[in-house]
């Protein structure tokens, strides 16, 4: 039992201007275990990830990745903490103007030399990282091609692969696949579990559509708004 | 349409009239004295024609002086702005506390043209081009640092937090994740200073800073009109080659 290597959130609350989103939340990630967490739109799914990476702080409450305290995290301690946790975002968030190996090699910048980011000559064991990544998401025949100029869904991929290369212990996909139609949602979200399980990786992946949900996760947390019905259709 | 409405215009424009007529006041406008100057203008304009290319060469050597001055100056502006730029853009401000002064900083050199700064720079660093060239660089700097701190902060702010993921540091970030998205507007930015600064330049040499402006003034001084109208071509033709050229490369890298 590698219990360490866990995701643990207890008792987080959060609250914007005095209107709660967050009371207190728990929840608890294994290693290589894909949860979707299932709300309507406004329960606080963005608000939940964000605090787990470290972009938003919590009120109060505790998120455990391992042995670090997320929540208490600043700087550079922060910064290393982020290393640990790849980030899937609904808009896919590339660097349009680079190609989807330059994108892919976002995940290795806190290692390269400034001068090397700055001429773009990433060491020869990153490019090979970044390249076998593409490979395992199946763009390596993109690999030269511009961010915007690649689909939806293969914007995904790479974005799935950046996470990769970084060897995160914990992936935050954050409606990863409410942008793609129906083909590309069903292979971007097979292509998470099957990584998540590779890798040992935890995935916490908001959803607003049950059905993908149910057949994508090992399990399923529902969030409802903090406050008002507590229905989820 | 209320009473009241058309009240409040009539207030208006009596306002914006008596503001008018303070500044014909202060401005000194008197039409008698340019109709009894015009028969002078017209005799020099008269006597300038054909324009005087004798001193073609040296002319051309003068053009190109400015150039270098316009070009130099936008690019040492350049080096002050990109450091300038990061401080004072609020994405990027390492800390916030140096975000206001970086921002007064670069406002003041703006406010300040690059005549006055180039009378300072003859003052300390003795006539010539190199004078103009300090001149140009520091308002440059402010010119090129307001207008690149605008491009950054319009920046998404989605690869900029996808990359801070990697768990990497601020400049690191800004390198890979964010300048190749404001590249072009920032090059953009560049070459319209550039451009501004040529056209600025010509008077440079009214202060004796160097650049074709300097001839201009001498020419004006001997009351030389072929010559001056040779000179006002040149510059016309340098300035519409580097807009020409300037607009090209914008279209090109947009
Ligand atoms: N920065 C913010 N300032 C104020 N309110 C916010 C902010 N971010 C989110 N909220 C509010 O918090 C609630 C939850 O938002 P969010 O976490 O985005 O929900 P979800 O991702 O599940 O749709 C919403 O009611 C939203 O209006
Ligand atoms: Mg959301």
């Amino acid at each position: 039992m590698s219990s360490d290597q866990s995701l643990r959130i207890n008792d987080l609350c959060k609250s914007y201007g005095g209107a709660p989103v967050l009371d207190r939340f728990s929840l608890r990630v294994a290693p290589g275990e894909f949860v979707a967490l299932l709300g309507p739109s406004g329960a606080g799914k963005t608000t939940l990830l964000r605090c787990v990476a470290g972009l938003i702080a919590p009120d109060s409450g505790e998120i455990m990745l391992g042995r670090q305290p997320m929540h208490l995290l600043t700087g550079a301690a922060l910064r290393r903490a982020r290393h640990d946790i790849g980030f899937v975002f609904q808009q896919f968030n590339l660097v349009r103007r680079r190609t989807a190996l330059g994108n892919v090699l976002t995940g290795r910048l806190s290692d390269v030399a400034l001068w090397r980011i700055v001429l773009g000559r990433f060491p020869d064991a990153d490019r090979r990282a970044a390249f076998s990544a593409l490979e395992r998401v199946g763009l390596l025949d993109q690999a030269w091609q511009r961010a915007d100029s690649l689909s939806g869904g293969q914007q995904q991929r790479v974005a799935i692969a950046r996470a990769l290369v970084q060897r995160s212990r914990l992936m935050l996909a954050d409606e990863p696949v409410a942008s793609l139609d129906p083909a590309a949602a069903e292979s971007v979200l097979s292509l998470l579990r099957e990584v998540a399980r590779e890798h040992e990786m935890s995935v916490l992946c908001s959803l607003h559509q049950p059905a993908l949900a149910e057949r994508y996760a090992d399990r399923i947390c529902a969030i409802a708004a903090a406050r008002g019905p507590l229905t989820i259709a | 349409m209320s009473p009241w409405r058309g009240v409040r215009f009539g207030l208006i424009l009596l306002a914006v009239a008596a503001f008018y007529a303070f500044c014909i006041a202060f401005a000194e406008i008197d039409l008698s004295r340019l109709w009894r100057g015009l028969p002078r203008l017209g005799a020099w304009a008269a006597r300038a024609w054909p324009p005087d290319f004798s001193d073609f060469p040296a002319l051309l050597t003068r053009a190109a002086e400015t150039i270098a001055m316009a070009t130099l100056g936008a690019t040492v502006g350049a080096l002050i702005a990109a450091p300038l730029c990061l401080l004072a853009a609020r994405n990027t401000a390492p800390v916030s506390f140096l975000q206001l002064p970086a921002r007064w900083l670069l406002d003041a050199l703006r406010g300040i043209d690059s005549f006055v700064f180039a009378l300072l720079f003859v003052a300390a660093v003795g006539l010539g081009p190199f004078a103009g060239v300090l001149g140009i660089a520091l308002h440059s700097a402010g010119s090129i640092a307001k207008l690149w701190s605008e491009s950054i902060e319009s920046v998404e702010r989605g690869p900029i937090e996808a990359a801070m993921m990697s768990g990497a540091g601020r400049l690191r970030i800004i390198v890979h994740a964010l300048l190749p998205d404001v590249l072009p507007s920032l090059s953009s930015s560049m070459l319209y200073i550039w451009e501004f600064n040529l056209r600025a330049s010509t008077v440079l040499g009214l202060v004796g800073a160097g650049g074709i402006g300097q001839e201009l003034k001498s020419s004006i001084d001997l009351l030389d009109f072929p010559r001056v109208l040779a000179i006002l071509l040149i510059i016309m033709a340098m300035v519409t080659a580097v807009d020409q050229l300037s607009a090209l490369i914008r279209r090109r890298i947009a």
